[in-house]
């Protein structure tokens, strides 16, 4: 335990003094950097450690005389501590380079000041072993990022995205303490312990004011709202931070309610995997709408977040009705996929940083080409789109392979589990192709193709410190997905210790499958090079020609005779346009010489929209009516105070 | 019957509360405000409980600057800023009056009702010390003037170091000079939105801060 907390000391030291040293701008950069980076290194090591060899260990301090803040690492904490620490580190690292260009050194100072906390307050998070010590460090998490999201706080949109986060946050905070409460009013204790003896009732409801409440930090349809706007906003090492990792404490939660609750009924997968299916389903399809790369990804994080809550259905489905491997496949690919996708989800945002931080723009439609003068950003990117998208031998396709075969050995289970099963395995395979859809249209339109603005001509990429990350990331992915069974063995003690007493269930064999099928595909890679690399030494001492993509053999071909992004999703998008309504704004072309005319569309997120209608307005309304009260009356304020004083102490 | 002093003094100060809601002066309220400060920080001395050096010396800063500090600031204030002397009551004299009366009864009432764990065998200290809150908060509430508003503040804190007086724990003077320390401090920010309450109006009336309203 000494290790953890000495890591996140050096975390939190780091940000102390890089806001103290502010003013030396590159000096405050370096030292937090090197502490962050550091004390990250440090923390990683020694939860990888604690996997692999399980040992559990806690810690707990005396606060004000009055109560406990406890702290305790066992398999899971530690599963996503490794999370938390290895996308943290590469963030780190990135923000050297990718904070160069920002003036005020007060700014950078604050901005690495609250990248600390929000480290350090993670894995917190993720260790806190009672109520107080949990909802702590779940606060200062919510509010160190809500400070990261409002760091470009000169436009109002992000300022408004800022907003958002914070209503979210809070309102799933309530939701969560909620749940505590109950939890506290019917055990009479703070500590994260089995509950025995408590009514079911009382159990599904705090399961599902839970389920909500960490569902609206990790994103779960429909309280995912704030995500699509959050992410864009702040900084892309932050974004990569946020949607790889802090999402993911909301899982966390959700698994750990789970393990407290130790109560298995086949009710708590049905909504675990419905949310999921749903989130799944509808993240990829907005995803697909975007002209935002950043809001693009945002989206996928809600799929993905979906695809870790059907494991987890799985798992729980497989759990309530007594069969082991169902649940050990379920729970671990869903965890696996946590550790899968915080890798791939940071390496994309960080892709998407690089490119943003050269061509100044985010807007899918106005790149393209950047392959060329982007030799490592565009090829890491393709193969984090790859592992996103599922597929071998990376390491997205090993969790979800973990599911797929989670329910498919449920299939037999019973007749609703048979359903839930199929329906899990069919919109696994629709998330599946959605996510190649969308990511072949961000690989296409931005780094292929040929330049469509001004801004995206001849860029180079520069900043080591930004590439080495994403480097290490995309050798991550690819590490993973080949030897998947350390990898494995760690989601395998993570799930150990929620406490389902199964001893070890034999799923080797499904690792070796899955093994052997990431090593074909694997070596089918090394036959395309090995092909490649043969063509180009016969054509060594040939003339070639190069012509600009989609050239056709035009003389006088244009950048706009290419596939946009928009075009590419267009057909895709009309087949869902009853989940997705797309708002399309096109002055048809008339006469013979016809004006210049544009086309903008825009895909409605019916949850934003229909809360906007169902919750915010009447929200508005009734405060509104409340106007009254504040009149700007001293005198009567302290009136108030002196009702409430009067109203305790006479009747309470 | 045995009479005790602390009753006595606390006997003293529910008459001083009943005065300062009869007052129309802040000349007045001032030097009742020295009174009370004087009249609560000798109380630990009888109390009972064994008075240390740091201790004696803590209560004697104590009633120093609540006794005498405090109230001469004020009264400078008031010599300097210009400020009427007159409380300019919202709520008339009389009905403070009985207000100040129901207050006692209430007091009374709900110290039956409470228990602050302290030091029991004194009668008035809790009365006294709710009465005195009460008081405050009625101050700030029903008279106009600024000044008056300070000086209700600092009596609600009277209250809250005579509910500390009485307890009986061993970090109470850690607690009495965070309350101190409170009061100092709650003291000056009063004094520069005085100031500016002044500069912007020209006049300590708080009612006018209801313009401020958006």
């Amino acid at each position: 335990m000494c290790q953890f907390f000495s890591s996140t000391f050096i975390i939190l030291l780091g940000g102390f003094l890089s806001l103290v040293f502010a003013r030396q701008k590159k000096f405050s950069k370096v030292i937090a950097v090197l502490f962050l980076s550091g004390g990250c290194l440090l923390g990683l090591l020694d939860a990888a450690a604690k996997l692999l060899n399980p040992a559990g260990a806690s810690a707990s301090f005396r606060y004000l005389d009055l109560f406990f803040l406890s702290f305790h690492v066992d398999g899971l904490s530690a599963f996503f501590l490794t999370a938390i620490f290895a996308v943290s580190l590469m963030a780190a690292i990135y923000s050297f380079h990718y904070m160069e260009n920002e003036e005020g050194g007060i700014k950078t100072g604050v901005n690495y000041f609250f990248f600390s906390v929000l480290i350090a307050s993670m894995a917190l998070v993720v260790t806190a072993a009672n109520i107080l010590s949990f909802m702590i460090s779940w606060e200062m998490m919510s509010l160190s990022s809500f400070f990261l999201v409002i760091y470009s706080h000169e436009s109002a949109e992000n300022r408004k995205a800022g907003y958002l986060y914070f209503v979210f946050t809070h309102v799933g905070a309530m939701f969560v303490l909620a749940a505590f409460g109950l939890i506290y009013g019917h055990t009479g204790s703070f500590e994260f312990a089995p509950m025995a003896g408590v009514p079911e009732a009382v159990k599904i409801l705090i399961f599902v004011l839970s389920f909500i409440g960490f569902g609206s930090k990790a994103g779960v349809f429909p309280f995912h709202v704030w995500l699509p706007h959050a992410h864009p906003a702040a900084p892309s090492h932050i974004s990569a931070v946020m949607s790889g990792v802090m999402i993911k404490t909301g899982i966390y939660g959700i698994l750990r309610i789970y393990a407290i609750l130790d109560f298995h009924t086949p009710v708590f997968g049905y909504i675990t995997l419905i949310a999921g299916v749903i989130s799944g389903i509808l993240g990829v399809v907005y995803a697909l709408g975007q002209h935002d790369i950043k809001r693009l990804l945002a989206y996928h994080s809600v799929e993905n977040i979906g695809i870790i809550l059907i494991g987890l259905g799985i798992g729980m489905i497989g759990a309530a009705t007594g069969n082991p491997l169902v649940a050990v496949l379920g729970f671990a690919g869903g965890i696996l996929h946590v550790l899968n996708h915080s890798v791939f989800k940071s390496l994309l945002f960080m892709g998407a940083g690089m490119v943003l931080h050269q061509t100044g723009t985010r807007s899918i439609d106005a790149l393209g080409g950047l392959l060329k003068g982007m030799k490592i950003t565009g090829t890491t990117f393709i193969i984090g789109s790859l592992a996103i998208c599922g597929l071998p031998p990376f390491n997205g396709f090993v969790s979800e392979f973990f599911i797929y075969m989670g329910s498919f050995k449920a299939i037999p289970v019973g007749s609703i589990s048979f359903a839930m099963s199929v329906f899990a395995i069919i919109s696994l395979a629709v998330i599946g192709g959605l996510a190649l859809a969308c990511f072949t249209k961000v690989v296409g339109v931005v780094f292929q193709g040929e330049p469509r603005t001004k801004a995206a001509e001849n860029v180079k990429e520069n900043g080591l410190a930004m590439m080495v990350p994403m480097g290490c990331l995309a050798a991550a992915c690819v590490i993973i997905g080949v030897f998947p069974k350390v990898f494995i063995d760690m989601a395998l003690t993570a799930v150990q210790a929620l406490g389902l007493d199964y001893g070890r269930v034999p799923v080797e064999p499904f690792g070796q499958i899955t093994g052997n099928i990431t090593f074909a595909a694997l070596l089918f890679f090394v036959v395309v090079l090995i092909v490649m690399g043969i063509r180009s030494i016969y054509y060594k001492n040939k003339t070639t020609t190069k012509s600009g993509t989609w050239g056709c053999g035009f003389t006088q071909p244009t950048v706009k005779m290419q596939y946009t992004g928009s075009s590419y999703a267009g057909s895709i998008l009309e087949f869902f346009s009853a989940a997705a309504p797309l708002s399309e704004e096109h002055p048809p072309i008339k006469g013979r010489f016809p004006l210049k005319t544009h086309y903008h569309s825009h895909v409605n997120d019916i949850a934003e929209l229909h809360m906007k209608n169902v919750v915010v307005r009447p929200v508005f309304y009734l405060f509104d009516k409340l106007r009254w009260m504040q009149h700007g009356d001293i005198h009567l304020y302290i009136g108030y105070i002196l009702l409430a004083i009067v109203l305790l102490l006479f009747f309470i | 019957m045995m009479f005790n002093p602390v009753d006595i003094i606390l006997s003293f100060v529910l008459l001083s509360v009943l005065f300062s809601f009869g007052t129309d002066r802040v000349l007045i309220l001032i030097k009742l405000l020295g009174f009370q400060g004087v009249v609560i920080s000798i109380i630990p001395f009888f109390i009972g409980h064994d008075m240390s050096t740091g201790g004696t010396v803590f209560t004697l800063a104590t009633l120093v600057i609540r006794g005498f500090i405090i109230p001469l600031s004020i009264f400078v204030a008031i010599r300097k800023g210009a400020i009427r002397r007159v409380v300019e009551p919202i709520v008339g004299y009389h009905a403070s009056i009985l207000c100040g009366l129901a207050v006692i009864i209430g007091a009374t009432y709900i110290s039956g009702r409470l228990d602050f764990g302290s030091v029991s065998g004194f009668k008035l200290l809790e009365p006294t010390a709710i009465a005195l809150l009460v008081t405050g908060m009625f101050l700030l509430m029903a008279r106009r003037n600024a000044i008056a508003m300070v000086i209700g503040y600092i009596m609600m804190e009277n209250g809250i170091y005579l509910v500390g007086s009485g307890l009986s724990v061993g970090t109470r003077h850690i607690v009495e000079f965070g309350i101190l320390l409170d009061v100092l401090a709650g003291v000056m920010i009063m004094a520069v939105i005085l100031r500016n309450i002044k500069q912007t109006f020209d006049d300590v009336d708080t009612a006018l801060l209801r313009t401020l309203k958006d």
